[in-house]
């Protein structure tokens, strides 16, 4: 099954590329150069995805995400020059999915969009039993020590996947350094938990699509790590 | 009630009621006055009018006596004696009782009566009045009680004195008692003589008088109450809000006044004599002058109401309209006066204040030297002066008080704008004039200032929006060239020169994207509108984190990190995420700029309540720039900006410290470059 993909823009150039990125990874694409018409295309089509810019001239991406959110549950990921954390913020409340930030990566736009698709199709993804750990996309089934994210299975050595399991165990808990090492290890921590930092570092390439702006294995900075709470999804 | 007010008509009919009931009254009035002779008399026997009536009576009755006796003589012609004769027989005639009211007996020193009128069987009716007349003397002698003194008086009977008066040898003296007959009995005998007439006037007059005063009361009643709505009314016009100022207004309220005092005065005096000639003539004498008189008299009355009312309702308009003042010749003058005097003080203390500072404080300790020195000369002799000299030390050293009070409050001022606060305005109420010309001016200073950091605030907080639309406006086109870039390379080239310029744009269209994040963060932080959540943040796991993100890629370097950190944790109130930030700009530079094979040195020292982590490295090339350069926008170590730093890194790291309240230091010692940061300590 092919899914479409709406894209919405004002820049022509800029919807042109991720037209051609995600036509070439076999999606459809409707496009749209306003909030306007972005409402008259989910009207007329049937849409699984919204790509949407936040700045655009008649109606902004956060107004029309409001609007689509009254009727429908389509995944939207906001596209934003904006790197400021409140416009972050306001459009994840206000209900969009994801966001990514221009200048972006093709890349990692295509990684989201495939994230999002496999999340919102899947109705409910794998089923919950005793040894199972959810949270967003990572699943962790204890008994046959696998971890998958939104699907598909990531290997993890020994200590990422006690790491993982100790954090995805008290989702929204912030644990320290020394905390994580004296659990995972069962050794008091002797200033030796920088290799915690490392190890951390490693588990979140394998698990986020960008490293560098993790949406679910979070640093604290001066305080330690957590994953999100009720992270989308 | 408004309508009533505004009705010219209601005016007009009240102004002539008013005249009419002030001439009724008067015509009312003067009649009255006709019974002002009668009033306070026991009887009409008691006025003057019935004494003169008497005395004519007395005299006549003395000239008939002389008469017969003239008769008597006998030297005298035939014509002589018709001529005596007849006069004789008038004056018996005009004394016949039926032709008279007055009756009377006269009797001789020997008790005898020689003549009377009464009538058959009539005695004389009381009250009895008695005259003396002597004979070759042609007028009578009232006997009243004055007279006692000069005569020898005897007691005769109860109420009457029988009077002898000694009279010279030869002549013969005569008593006469008279009376007059009761009113009703005149009434009804119809003898219509001067004492009939007198009885009915006198008769009308007391019994009409209180009538004729009341009616006339009345009536000035009435129009005084004519003039107060007159009065009510005046200045209201209809069309006309609030008060209307005539012609009359015009006139200047003195000059109006002295105008109609004239006239009232003019026109009282004519009255007055009008009153008097009317009172002498036709009260007292009974004559007739016409109507003219008392006609004139009330018109001159109406004419003085007229005046007063005119008067009175200028003066309520100028009240009404709050013109008095404005319209009196007396005040505009004094007004002028007094401000003559105004402006000659203030051109005196404005010369004062001209002269120099120095001066005035000279010319201020002489005068106050000078009566110093004579006032306590004059004390030794001279009380006041004493007091005098107490007084003026007192108020001296008052003065001084309020000067320094004053200059206190100018020093705290100052010493508060000093310290930053430029909202501070000092109070300059009550001061002395050159404290009060400074603290203006210190005022003055401090708002300018004000407005002048508010306008450099004003003015940053544009830059940095400015910066942020700006470089929204790159990242847009940015966006397509770094996709389009990226679609070019999935193209095919033959030719190995594009691949090479492909890599070229890619390259560069990667460091402009890193050069626009890092301006907009640049700006942010040097114009503090980031926001800043500070928190409680541990350093050692922070420094923790940020070499597990770093570890590698300095490994990569060939850099090696030394740590070293105090025992147990230690905490700063900071943001975790500006920190961090400061850390990953301080250790990207190591990776971009240090020596390959050289150690890192990250150090932690905490004590007096200061925590500061510096990062020490070998730099590569030499630093030929000094340290208050580097931390500068866009200034790096090196000269040629070939590599791939943007030269933001120092300067937003700087910014972002001193944001959460810290210092960052760069020191540079040959080849060793060296970056502090320090916060405060959190307990």
């Amino acid at each position: 099954m092919t899914h479409t993909i709406l894209i919405c823009d004002d820049d022509r150039d800029i919807v042109s590329a991720l037209d051609i990125y995600l036509s070439s990874e076999g999606y459809q694409t409707v496009k749209a150069y306003n909030g306007r018409e972005a409402l008259r295309a989910v009207e007329q089509n049937d849409i699984h995805l919204i790509l949407m810019d936040i700045m655009m001239p008649e109606l902004d991406g956060i107004r029309t995400t409001a609007k689509l959110r009254e009727g429908s549950n389509v995944p939207i990921i906001l596209l934003t020059a904006k790197s400021e954390d409140a416009d972050k913020i306001l459009g994840l409340n206000i209900g969009a999915d994801d966001y990514i930030t221009k200048p972006f990566n093709p890349l990692e736009v295509i990684a989201r969009v495939k994230s999002q698709l496999r999340r919102y199709t899947s109705l409910g993804g794998a089923e919950k039993g005793p040894g199972l750990l959810c949270v967003g996309p990572i699943a962790m089934d204890d008994s046959a020590k696998q971890v998958t994210v939104d699907g598909s299975p990531v290997s993890l050595t020994p200590i990422e996947y006690n790491i993982l399991k100790l954090l995805l165990s008290h989702p929204g808990q912030v644990f320290s350094s020394a905390q994580i090492y004296e659990q995972v290890w069962n050794d008091p921590a002797y200033g030796s938990e920088n290799t915690v930092a490392v190890h951390i570092r490693h588990l979140r390439e394998k698990i986020e699509i960008n490293p560098a702006d993790p949406r679910y294995l979070k640093v604290v900075w001066g305080l330690g790590y957590k994953i999100e709470k009720g992270a989308n999804g | 009630m408004k309508k009533l007010q505004e009705s010219h008509l209601s005016k007009v009919v009240a102004a002539v009621l008013m005249l009419a009931l002030v001439f009724t009254g008067a015509m009312f009035g003067l009649k009255a006055v006709q019974a002002v002779p009668y009033l306070d008399r026991e009887s009409y026997q008691d006025t003057a009018e019935f004494y003169r009536l008497c005395r004519t009576f007395e005299d006549q009755i003395a000239s008939a006596f002389a008469l017969a006796r003239q008769l008597e003589a006998e030297n005298l012609t035939y014509v002589e004696r018709q001529q005596l004769t007849r006069e004789l027989e008038q004056l018996k005639q005009s004394f016949d009782s039926s032709a008279t009211n007055f009756r009377f007996v006269v009797c001789n020193d020997a008790g005898e009566d020689v003549a009377f009128n009464l009538n058959t069987a009539e005695e004389l009716p009381a009250p009895v009045h008695y005259a003396r007349f002597t004979l070759g003397e042609p007028w009578a002698e009232e006997l009243d009680e004055d007279s006692y003194a000069a005569v020898e008086a005897t007691a005769v009977e109860d109420g009457v004195t029988e009077i002898t008066i000694k009279a010279p040898a030869g002549s013969v003296s005569y008593t006469i008692e008279y009376a007059v007959v009761p009113g009703e009995q005149m009434l009804e005998s119809g003898v219509e003589d001067a004492l009939c007439h007198l009885y009915l006037r006198y008769d009308t007059a007391t019994s009409t008088f209180s009538t004729w005063v009341g009616v006339a009361g009345s009536c000035l009643v009435l129009a005084a109450a004519c003039i107060l709505f007159l009065l009510w009314t005046a200045g209201h016009k209809a069309g006309a809000e609030g008060i209307v100022l005539t012609w009359q207004e015009k006139i200047f309220f003195d000059l109006y006044l002295a105008a109609m005092l004239v006239a009232g005065t003019a026109i009282f005096a004519g009255g007055w004599w009008l009153l008097e000639y009317y009172y002498h003539t036709c009260v007292e004498q009974q004559g007739q002058e016409g109507a003219w008189l008392p006609l004139s008299i009330a018109a001159l009355c109406a004419l003085f109401a007229a005046v007063i009312a005119l008067t009175l309702r200028t003066f309520a308009v100028r009240l009404k309209g709050r013109a008095l003042a404005r319209t009196t010749l007396l005040c505009r003058v004094l007004v002028w006066l007094w401000k003559g005097l105004g402006k000659a003080v203030r051109w005196g203390l404005e010369l004062v204040r001209s002269l120099p500072f120095l001066w005035r404080t000279i010319a201020g300790f002489l005068a106050y030297f000078l009566a110093n020195v004579a006032l306590f000369n004059e004390a030794r002799y001279n009380a006041l002066a004493g007091a005098i000299w107490w007084l003026l030390n007192l108020a001296v050293l008052l003065l001084l008080c309020r000067w320094s009070m004053s200059f206190r409050k100018l020093r705290r001022g100052s010493q508060a704008i000093a310290a930053g606060n430029l909202s501070y305005q000092i109070d300059t109420h009550r001061m002395p004039h050159e404290l009060r010309c400074h603290a203006e001016d210190l005022n003055n200073i401090s708002k300018g200032m004000a407005e002048a950091v508010d306008e450099q605030m004003k003015s940053e907080r544009f830059k940095a929006e400015l910066i942020t639309n700006v470089s929204h406006d790159l990242k847009t086109p940015l966006t397509s060239i770094i996709n389009y870039v990226d679609l070019l390379k999935t193209t095919q080239q033959d030719d190995p020169k594009a691949l090479e310029y492909i890599e070229v744009l890619d390259r560069k269209s990667q460091r402009l994207k890193k050069l626009t994040e890092d301006l907009v963060e640049a700006s942010k932080a040097s114009t503090g509108v980031l926001s800043v959540n500070r928190e409680k943040i541990g350093m050692a796991q922070l420094m923790d984190q940020a070499m597990g993100e770093w570890q590698e890629k300095l490994e990569a370097r060939k850099l090696t990190l030394v740590t070293s950190l105090p025992e147990g944790e230690t905490w700063v109130y900071a943001d975790g995420r500006h920190l961090w930030r400061v850390l990953d700009n301080l250790l990207s530079n190591c990776a971009k700029y240090a020596m390959e094979g050289t150690r890192v040195y990250l150090d932690l020292i905490r004590g007096h309540g200061q925590v500061s982590l510096s990062v020490k490295n070998i730099s590569r090339e030499p630093l030929n720039v000094p340290p208050e350069r580097l931390m500068e926008r866009f200034v790096r170590g090196e000269e040629s900006r070939t590599t791939e730093g943007s030269g933001l890194g120092l300067s937003i790291a700087r910014s972002l410290t001193e944001l959460q309240g810290g210092t960052f230091e760069l020191a540079v010692d040959g080849d060793l470059f060296k970056a502090i940061v320090t916060l405060p300590q959190a307990n």
